[in-house]
């Protein structure tokens, strides 16, 4: 696959003649290994839905956090490495709450997504005399971004190389092309909350090798009435799954 | 030679400093006081969907004139104002600042911003000066989100508050008993907005008239902006010119 | 940069812009906070002052310092430097105090510059968030900026660690930012109030020499004295929240009788012991209440009680 990786692709600011820059694209596989996570986009709000792998049944999976609150109005799934989608979403904390104090408003969906974008296009090896070095290589995680503004419930999505893309709805990780696939055969632009919150377990449930439970799928929404992100109880959770064909 | 060394021998000229005396010399005597007062008076007054603000043009150092027809009055969106009293040299390097935050604000949120956002730029902009502060007293002026007329009052370094109307500079001890009279209506503790652009008027141009009459500092030229759903419109007009 | 002699600098495109952040672009004259502030409060670092370049660098922000021999002494005697430039409103009375079922918090409105009113109707009592109350005496700026920026790190505490932050911590935080800037004339006594669901309602006392007090009754500013007074001879720790409210009101309206720096209405809040705070008094009126108190007990209240009666 990958022809001349052996000479570029050490270094994470070097290009191959071809124009890649091999430790973005290897960034790239570590999200397509993991564990899958869906968003969708309703006039009435962003659900975002997550698959937690559990390798052993002694771990305890309300550890594994998959779905991280941003802000009130803002969340984020991640998929990729757990460590570096943590990393990404403490800094977009810190620039929506330095946002509202340096401005009396949060941060719109949009800005929330650029700082994101803009964290993970920062590694290298930073210059000398630097307080703070950046991370030495790319940030091996997706991101879904999802919230609620002036401009109405918004779905984004960044990737490794920093870009983001605005979605009405998405999959990410291992299973992403099968998921997008069942997505693009239900969705519709009039859906209700309640509608999106049953297809995208129900897309998880057809691509998830164990079988869905309340606790190795995470489930969370922001809707456009309340303005505010919330993450799903375990109950709540299992009665969506007691719904699923 | 430093920037610090810069400042310090430019200062050191204009103030004529005896650098070795800044050592003894207690806190009351201080040889570096960059601070003058140009004074001057602005006030604003809120109402249910407009807002007003009148600024006279006279700016003095000591007894001296300095001109008469210099505005304190920046537009900054076109919901907007802002209206400084103080240092004239503070006043126009603020005003500045402002505007320069504005345009980075569109370029990266692509709106310009709400009043209370700028009410806040405005208020950390002072207090990033906290231990070497802008010597201005400003009115921030405008129409919120709502339409409503909004004003926004400031001390030096940055502490603010929304209010019905206020008044700054050298008239303002003048000023504002009248406008409490006028109004805030006097011991009300909900004051109405006033609806009526035209009372507002005459209350804000009499009442600067008034200060000019009896404050040395105000005087020669009175603006008036008047913000509302349509944009600003702004008037000028003569005052007391001796 | 190195301006010579000459004053090439004049023509230069950043000339006249806002250089206190220096090498910062325009946007971070707001806080820059690294991924670092407050992770762990064993961290804290003491303000990083250089004075050669003349800005302070802390919490994430940048302060600009007069280009002085000693920036710190022109800080602090910014009082003489201009008239109206830091005249810091002491003039005022504050209260709060720990009883059964929460923290009563009362504050008068009135702000002074020398004999002058300039406002009866200032908020002196600083909504941090949904959980902290802050007051306000001594610079009105530094209190409503710090209690502002305290306001910031609980939120990013609560996110970080899915759990509100304690309020022994909170007030940690701001008496932590007062130590760092010593020296520098910051002006605030300020008390923090606050509920977590694990200590119930907690009451601070911080001020800017980094003290930082915790206890069951205090009051701060010019009419404190008067205050302590009423509050000394009614508190009781079993007070009903109607009879802590009144003594609240009655503390402050007296000290507004005696002391002309305070006045204005009265703002009540109330710390319940759940985790939060209610409003329960946003402006009352009080220039009447001293005499209504003086005349439920048959005093006229105007100091003249034994008018017209015969001494011997």
């Amino acid at each position: 696959m990958w022809n001349d990786s052996n000479k570029y692709d050490r270094g994470v600011n070097t290009f191959s003649p071809e124009g890649r820059i091999f430790q973005i694209e290897y960034a790239f596989e570590a999200v397509k290994m993991a564990a899958t996570a869906i968003g969708i986009k309703t006039e009435e709000g962003v659900i975002l839905a997550v698959e937690k792998k559990l390798p052993s049944r002694l771990m305890d999976p309300t550890s594994v956090e998959k779905i991280m609150e941003i802000d009130y109005h803002v969340g984020c799934a991640s998929s990729g490495i757990a460590g570096d989608a943590k990393t990404l979403a403490d800094h977009a904390r810190v620039e929506t709450q330095q946002h509202k104090f340096s401005f009396n408003e949060p941060l719109k969906v949009e800005a929330v997504t650029q700082s994101i974008a803009d964290l993970a296009t920062h590694f290298g090896e930073g210059s000398e005399g630097m307080k703070e070095k950046p991370m030495s290589r790319p940030y091996g995680v997706s991101l879904l971004v999802a919230g609620v503004d002036e401009d109405g419930p918004q779905l984004y999505v960044t990737d490794p190389a920093g870009t983001y893309l605005k979605y009405k709805a998405c999959a990410i990780g291992s299973a992403a092309e099968g998921a997008q696939a069942y997505i693009k055969e239900s969705f519709k632009d009039d859906m209700t909350l309640k509608e999106a919150e049953k297809l995208s377990l129900q897309v998880l449930k057809n691509v998830m090798e164990e079988k869905i439970d309340q606790h190795n799928v995470e489930v969370a929404s922001v809707e456009q009435t309340t303005g505010k992100f919330r993450i799903y109880t375990t109950a709540e959770v299992n009665d969506i799954i007691a719904t699923l064909s | 030679m430093s920037k610090m060394d810069f400042h310090a021998k430019l200062a050191g000229n204009i103030f004529k400093i005896d650098n070795d005396d800044t050592e003894k010399a207690p806190a009351m005597e201080r040889g570096f006081n960059p601070y003058v007062t140009n004074e001057g008076t602005v006030a604003a007054v809120a109402g249910k969907d407009f807002c007003k603000v009148v600024g006279d043009t006279r700016c003095s150092l000591g007894y001296t004139i300095l001109s008469r027809d210099l505005s304190k009055i920046t537009k900054l969106t076109d919901k907007v104002v802002v209206a400084t009293a103080g240092m004239r040299a503070d006043a126009i390097a603020l005003h500045k600042v402002l505007l320069t935050r504005i345009k980075t604000y569109k370029a990266k949120f692509h709106k310009y911003p709400d009043i209370d956002v700028i009410a806040r730029m405005l208020g950390n902009t002072l207090y990033g000066r906290r231990f070497f502060p802008y010597y201005t007293f400003n009115l921030l002026c405008g129409i919120n989100s709502e339409g409503e007329g909004a004003i926004y009052g400031y001390d030096a370094v940055g502490s603010y508050d929304r209010v019905n109307c206020g008044a700054m500079g050298s008239g303002s001890e003048l000023i504002v008993p009248i406008l409490d009279n006028q109004i805030k209506d006097h011991n009300v503790l909900e004051p109405e907005a006033p609806s009526d652009t035209e009372i507002v008027e005459n209350v804000l141009r009499d009442s600067m008239h008034a200060a000019a009459e009896r404050d040395i500092y105000t005087g020669d030229g009175l603006e008036m902006f008047t913000i509302d759903k349509d944009g600003i419109r702004f008037e000028k007009e003569p005052l007391r010119r001796d | 940069m190195d301006f010579g002699n000459d004053l090439d600098f004049l023509d230069q495109p950043e000339f006249g812009e806002p250089d206190f952040f220096t090498k910062a672009p325009i946007e971070l004259m707001g806080p820059t906070l690294g991924l670092d502030i407050h992770q762990n409060e064993a961290d804290f670092e003491e303000a990083d002052i250089n004075e050669d370049i003349g800005e302070i660098k802390s919490e994430g922000f940048c302060f600009k310092l007069a280009p002085d021999e000693c920036p710190s002494e022109f800080a602090r005697s910014l009082k003489h430097l201009g008239p109206k430039l830091a005249d810091f409103k002491h003039g005022t009375t504050t209260l709060a105090f720990e009883y059964q079922d929460g923290i009563i918090v009362a504050v008068d409105a009135r702000a002074t510059q020398g004999a002058f009113i300039a406002s009866n109707k200032v908020r002196k009592v600083i909504e941090i968030n949904e959980y902290l109350l802050g007051t306000m005496a001594g610079g009105a700026a530094d209190c409503q900026f710090w209690e502002r920026y305290l306001a910031m790190q609980c939120r990013i505490y609560e996110l970080r660690n899915s759990e509100k932050i304690s309020i022994a911590a909170a007030s940690k935080i701001l008496a932590d930012i007062c130590y760092s800037y010593r020296g520098y004339g910051l002006s605030m006594g300020t008390m923090v109030a606050g509920s977590d669901l694990k200590k119930g309602a907690q009451l601070f006392y911080v001020d800017n020499d980094a003290t930082r007090v915790r206890g069951q009754l205090f009051s701060v500013g010019s009419g404190s004295p008067f205050a302590y007074g009423v509050l000394d001879t009614n508190y009781k720790w079993d007070l009903t929240t109607e009879e802590a409210i009144a003594l609240g009101i009655r503390a402050i309206s007296s000290a507004t009788h005696k002391d002309s720096a305070s006045g204005g209405v009265v703002r009540v809040y109330h710390v319940n012991n759940q985790g939060g705070w209610t409003k329960i008094h946003d402006q009352l009126d009080v220039n009447e209440d001293h005499y209504k108190f003086e005349n439920s007990k048959g005093l006229r209240g105007d100091g003249k009680e034994g008018f017209g009666k015969l001494k011997l």
